[in-house]
C-alpha cells in the first residue's frame, strides 16, 4: 500500500481544521454576543464543536501513527520540534502575565498605599495550601519520572500505577486551588493585587487541567498497549507539558506568593 | 445503625487482578449478633470469589492487546480518508460535526449582523 519514496507523512485530506477554525469563530464571536445581548448559544456552540474538532483531530494522529505506522524517525523529529515551540510560546505567554505582576509590585502606586501587598489586602499564607501545592506537584514530576523510565523498560503494570498517580496529583492541585479561590479574601475585582493573582493562578490552573486531561489520554493509550519501549512520543510529549505546568507554579509560588506577601 | 469494619484477606493469585487485602464497611442489622455476624461474612466471602472469578476473566478480555488489528483495519487498502476509516460511527460523527460547522456559520452571520444594525426602540 505504500507508494512513497521518502520517509515524511503526506497527510490524507481533513475536515478538522476549516471545524475548529468555525469553532475559534463562534467562541469569540459568542464571546461577545454573551457580553452585550446576555446570550450563551454561540459560545457554547462553539465550545462543543471546539470538543468535537480536538477529540476527531487527536484521534486521527493517533490512528496515523499508532496504527498506519506514519510516524516515522524524521517525522516525529518534526513533532518533537513542534511540541518544544508550542511550550515555548505558552512560556511566553505566562512571562506576559509575569511582567504585570512585577510592573505593579516592584512600584506599587500611592492608590495601593505605596506598599506590596496593597493597603487592605490580606494574602494567603504562602506556607500553608500554597506550599502543599508545591509539594504536590513536584512529587507528580517525580512520578510521572517514574512512568517513563516504566515505559522505556517494558514494565507495563509499573507505567499503569505511576501515570495514575499522577494524574490524581494533579486532581489533588485542582482541587486544593479551587478550595483556596473559594475561600481566599480577596477577589479579582480587588485592584491590581486580585487581577495580577487570579489571572497568572488561574491560567496556571487551567494549563494543570489540560495537562491532567493529556496524562489521561496517555493513561488509555499505555492500558491499550499503544506505546512501546521504544516509541512513545505522545506520552513524551504529555510528560513535557507537566514539567512546564510545575516549573510555572514554581516561578508563580515564589514570586506572587512569597516574595509577593 | 452499627457498623462493622471487616478486613478480608485474599490471596494473590497469578495473572488476576486482585487486591492483597479488602477493607468493607458494613452496615449491620439492628439487634445482630455473633451467629448471624458470621454468617454475613461467609456470604460476603462468597461473594468475593463469585466477583473475583467473573472480574478477572473479564478483565483479561478487556486486557487484551487490540492493535495488531486496528493496525491492519486501518492499513487496507479501501481508499478510506483516516478520519472515515474507522467505519460508521466516524462517518455519524463526521456529519453531525460538519453539521454543527455549517449551521454555526450561518447563525454567527445572522447574530453579528443583527448586533450590527441599530435597532429603533418603539
Amino acid at each position: 500500500m505504500a507508494h512513497q519514496a521518502h520517509a515524511y507523512h503526506m497527510v490524507d485530506p481533513s475536515p478538522w481544521p476549516l471545524t475548529g477554525a468555525i469553532a475559534a469563530l463562534l467562541m469569540t464571536s459568542g464571546l461577545a454576543i454573551w457580553f452585550h445581548f446576555h446570550s450563551t448559544t454561540l459560545m457554547t456552540l462553539g465550545l462543543i464543536l471546539l470538543l468535537l474538532t480536538m477529540y476527531q483531530w487527536w484521534r486521527d494522529i493517533i490512528r496515523e501513527g499508532t496504527f498506519q505506522g506514519h510516524h516515522t524517525p524524521p517525522v516525529q523529529k518534526g513533532l518533537r520540534y513542534g511540541m518544544i515551540l508550542f511550550i515555548t510560546s505558552e512560556v511566553f505567554f505566562f512571562l506576559g502575565f509575569f511582567w504585570a505582576f512585577y510592573h505593579s509590585s516592584l512600584a506599587p502606586t500611592p492608590e495601593l498605599g505605596g506598599c506590596w501587598p496593597p493597603t487592605g489586602i490580606t494574602p494567603l499564607d504562602p506556607f500553608e495550601v500554597p506550599l502543599l501545592n508545591t509539594a504536590v506537584l513536584l512529587a507528580s514530576g517525580v512520578t510521572v519520572t517514574w512512568a517513563h523510565h516504566s515505559i522505556m523498560e517494558g514494565e507495563r503494570k509499573q507505567a499503569i500505577q505511576s501515570l495514575a498517580l499522577t494524574i490524581l496529583l494533579g486532581l489533588y492541585f485542582t482541587a486544593l486551588q479551587a478550595m483556596e479561590y473559594y475561600e481566599a479574601p480577596f477577589t479579582i475585582a480587588d485592584g491590581v493585587y486580585g487581577s495580577t493573582f487570579f489571572v497568572a493562578t488561574g491560567f496556571h490552573g487551567l494549563h494543570v487541567i489540560i495537562g491532567s486531561t493529556f496524562l489521561a489520554v496517555c493513561l488509555l493509550r499505555q492500558i491499550q498497549y499503544h506505546f512501546t519501549s521504544e516509541h512513545h512520543f505522545g506520552f513524551e510529549a504529555a510528560a513535557w507539558y507537566w514539567h512546564f505546568v510545575d516549573v510555572v507554579w514554581l516561578f508563580l509560588y515564589v514570586s506572587i506568593y512569597w516574595w509577593g506577601s | 445503625m452499627r457498623l462493622s469494619l471487616l478486613i478480608l484477606r485474599q490471596s494473590r493469585a497469578k495473572k488476576e487482578v486482585t487486591f492483597s487485602s479488602v477493607l468493607v464497611l458494613v452496615r449491620l442489622p439492628e439487634h445482630s449478633g455473633l451467629g448471624e455476624i458470621i454468617t454475613m461474612f461467609r456470604h460476603l466471602r462468597n461473594l468475593q470469589q463469585v466477583s473475583r472469578r467473573t472480574l478477572s476473566s473479564t478483565a483479561r478480555r478487556q486486557l487484551e492487546n487490540k492493535v495488531p488489528v486496528k493496525q491492519k483495519m486501518f492499513q487496507e487498502d479501501n481508499g478510506m480518508p483516516v478520519h472515515l476509516k474507522g467505519g460508521t460511527t466516524d462517518a455519524l460523527l463526521y456529519r453531525a460535526t460538519m453539521a454543527l460547522t455549517v449551521f454555526g456559520c450561518g447563525y454567527v452571520l445572522y447574530a453579528l449582523i443583527d448586533a450590527a444594525l441599530p435597532k429603533k426602540k418603539a
